[in-house]
């Protein structure tokens, strides 16, 4: 018994030293950068007390579309967190880098939490925004990033189209009415963090289409004074996605931790502080603590309105798809 | 852009109040006062977009990976890649001589392709880098192959083959010293040799140390083939250079340096030490026995110095080489060489004299009427040959006293004149003297039975 008290108290004095530094890189889009700072340094500590050893997560952020590209362009990240599942597809369609069945291996088809698109105007909302038929009207100015880039502007891009469709009655009548609001839009910025720095801090513009945790930051940082919030009639469900990058893992070594850094997205802990930024909370619990955060909305599906992102990146985003035909530089 | 459309925008602000004011004493219309207001706000937004437009586009630029670049400048091409990290470096060295000589051999006045090479130097990743510089005149060969990996400027790790750090003139680039010719003390300095080396500048880069584990070459010698150690024996080379005022760039002695490099090994050769000590004109005025051979401890040391200042250029060093040698079955017997050399450079067009030569502040064009640069170089050299290496009779001397002197003393003057910063011409008229050792008889044709005279002149081009 003396014995093997002696070999655990060394065991548990020379843990640390042989605790192993990790380094794992979390490529995500524009406006996760808050929500990720606080949820590394919670998985760091999660990581230490379960294993003892140390990991530091490094951040990259961007448009989503453009992140995706880099990475498949051979940016060594562990991870993906990327605004849509459209854009993580492309790792496996363009990058063999991931399975094709990847959406499968994380719970709520591997979207941990959820938000939508909301509009963002000046104090007093002098346009008197509601819905998103004003945004088509001549001489308002509205913002929002590159669909070609930004993966936020390809879920504002559908959640507008969706609304003329039904209000209108055809894809016909859906581009037209897209058209008019891109006519409408004097800068296209490459990422939706970009857009708010056009909309909030340059001054440019009358209506930005957000995220809406990202406008719920805008009202944070900069004052409810100063912005106001309008929520249209219908707004799509959007589900940034994730996924461990398996070919890069594989190489460094690196697939347990990354495959449990996206897990812990799914804890009460993470959870909470995906509510706490303003990003809807997947788990029962949080989602019934943060419910009067968020605005009730009529939120649809890519997949009940566009048959999925396959189809609708096809038909939208992809060279010579509807957004090249009606937004000419 | 940006302090452009600022007073664009003070202007469109600063007209249309004084437009608003006039139009509301004209009409007192709110109406008008609203439309004005409506258009301020148009031309404003307008400005915003500019500004933001600029904005992206810089940012943008900013955020773009650098594409390749190539570069080529006085004949030396460079490609690198965008971040710098990576890149490959062409260079190259002629030098074409022809030669003139009076002496008592007689030897042929002649056109000689003296030097002809290709330096290929490339890095990556910032830490490694790699050299490799064949040689196609004379022996072919290849001089340089090594790979240097920085950990820190303090901290280098070369492999392969490179110059033995013991020489300074040895150590110099060929095409930028003073003379034509290296001195004759540097037939005392090893030269390129295969080992490993540490070396680094440390105390902010006043003092650089180097630490070398070589196979071993023979005084003046090249390991030509980079081929494998004739023994287990190896040779450590190590060198301390100061330059204490380096930093302080309005000193007097700013350009002073000042080192001390020792070689030690223990030597066994199948052959002599050396395969003979040659004048400045590049003819062999000593060699030992052929059966003589290394057998025992070498220790070469040199103290060392340069000094810098303006067009004024000195160098100095001083070579002590001792070997244990045999010839036969015959006891071992130590030798004691020495050798030393002091050269000055002006430059009398007023350029920096440096260890890495001088960079011309003018190229060579008549029509433009410029002319380069010019500067004149004196050199007093010597090798002392120790004497006992001329007794022992016939049967047991290491060196025969009627073909080899005891002492050489060189003088040279010179003319550089430096076309542009790749191409230079040099003319060196060198004066050698032999001391011959006691009772010497040599004969009437033999090198050293009278000084020697030689006049080379260079045209060579290096990039």
């Amino acid at each position: 018994m003396k014995l093997l008290t002696t070999l655990l108290t060394v065991a548990a004095l020379a843990a640390p030293v042989f605790a192993k530094d990790i380094e794992l890189l979390n490529v995500s889009y524009d406006p996760t950068r808050e929500f990720y700072s606080e949820y590394n340094k919670a998985f760091s500590a999660h990581w230490k007390a379960k294993t003892g050893d140390n990991v530091t997560i490094k951040q990259s952020h961007g448009g989503s579309g453009k992140q995706a590209r880099s990475i498949i362009d051979g940016l060594s990240a562990d991870v993906a967190t990327l605004a849509l599942a459209g854009d993580i597809d492309a790792l496996h369609t363009n990058g063999k880098l991931i399975p094709a069945d990847w959406l499968g291996r994380l719970p709520k088809q591997s979207a941990p939490y959820t938000s939508t698109i909301v509009f963002l105007v000046r104090a007093g909302n002098p346009f008197k925004v509601k819905d998103w038929d004003d945004l088509a009207k001549p001489g308002i100015s509205v913002i929002t990033p590159n669909p070609k880039t930004s993966g936020g502007a390809q879920w504002n891009y559908l959640a507008a189209w969706e609304f003329a469709r039904r209000k209108l009655g055809s894809d016909d009548a859906a581009k037209e009415f897209v058209r008019k609001i891109y006519k409408n839009v004097p800068v296209l910025d490459s990422g939706a963090r970009g857009s708010t720095t056009t909309f909030v801090q340059r001054g440019v513009g009358d209506v930005f289409i957000s995220w809406e945790n990202e406008a719920f930051l805008a009202l944070k940082e900069f004052g409810a004074d100063k912005f106001e919030i309008v929520v249209p009639s219908l707004s799509i469900l959007a589900q940034p996605s994730v996924t461990v990058v398996d070919k890069v893992v594989k190489k460094k070594g690196t697939e347990e931790i990354a495959k449990a850094y996206l897990e812990y997205l799914y804890s009460d802990e993470a959870q909470d502080l995906a509510g706490k930024h303003f990003y809807r909370p997947t788990s029962d619990a949080a989602a019934a603590k943060y419910a009067a955060s968020f605005p009730k909305i009529e939120l649809f599906t890519i997949d009940d309105a566009f048959g999925g992102w396959t189809k609708a990146k096809k038909e939208h985003f992809a060279d010579g798809g509807t957004f090249d035909q009606i937004y000419a530089k | 852009m940006k302090s452009f459309t600022t007073i664009l925008r003070s202007g469109i602000a600063a007209s249309a109040i004084v437009a608003t004011a006039s139009s509301v004493q004209a009409q007192s219309g709110s109406d008008d006062v609203q439309q004005l207001r409506e258009q301020i706000r148009l031309l404003d937004q307008k400005l915003r977009v500019l500004e933001r437009k600029q904005e992206i586009k810089d940012e943008t630029a900013a955020a773009a990976p650098k594409p390749v670049a190539v570069a080529a400048s006085d004949g030396r091409v460079e490609i690198t890649s965008g971040d710098g990290a990576t890149s490959l470096r062409l260079r190259g060295l002629v030098q074409a001589d022809y030669r003139w000589f009076d002496s008592a051999n007689e030897p042929a006045d002649t056109f000689l392709l003296r030097r002809a090479r290709l330096v290929f130097e490339g890095k990556f990743n910032n830490i490694f880098s790699y050299v490799v510089q064949p040689e196609f005149a004379g022996t072919i060969q290849i001089l340089d192959a090594n790979v240097n990996v920085a950990v820190s400027p303090a901290f280098n790790v070369r492999i392969g083959k490179f110059k033995t750090p013991v020489g300074l003139e040895q150590l110099q680039s060929d095409p930028v010293a003073f003379f034509n010719e290296r001195s004759v003390a540097t037939n005392l300095t090893p030269n390129r040799d295969v080992g490993i080396q540490l070396q680094g500048d440390v105390l902010n880069k006043t003092l650089n140390y180097t630490v070398a584990l070589l196979n071993g070459v023979p005084d003046g010698g090249n390991n030509v083939t980079g081929s494998a150690d004739f023994d287990s024996d190896k040779t450590v080379a190590a060198r301390l250079f100061a330059t204490p005022f380096v930093n302080q760039k309005d000193s007097l002695f700013t350009g002073l340096g000042v080192g001390l490099a020792v070689s030690l090994g223990d030597y066994a050769t199948a052959s002599g030490r050396t395969g003979g000590y040659r004048t400045d004109g590049q003819q062999t005025f000593f060699s030992y026995d052929a059966s003589v051979v290394a057998n025992g401890q070498g220790v070469t040391w040199s103290p060392q110095g340069y000094y810098y200042r303006g067009p004024l250029g000195i160098l100095a060093e001083y070579v002590a080489s001792s070997i244990e040698l045999q010839r036969g079955a015959l006891p071992v017997r130590e030798v004691e060489n020495f050798g030393y050399n002091l050269s000055v450079g002006y430059v009398l067009t007023g350029e920096d004299s440096t260890y890495r030569g001088v960079t011309p502040k003018t190229v060579f064009n008549p029509s433009a009427g410029t002319w380069g640069a010019f500067e004149v170089v004196a050199r007093v050299s010597g090798l002392d040959v120790d004497d006992s290496v001329f007794s022992g009779g016939a049967a047991g001397r290491f060196a025969a006293p009627n073909v080899s002197a005891s002492k050489l003393t060189a003088y040279g003057l010179g003319l550089n004149w430096y076309l542009s910063r790749s191409v230079r011409a040099g003319f060196n008229l060198y004066q050698n003297k032999f001391d011959l050792a006691p009772d010497a008889v040599p004969a009437a044709n033999a090198l050293i039975a009278d000084d020697e005279t030689a006049f080379i002149t260079r045209l060579q081009i290096s990039f």
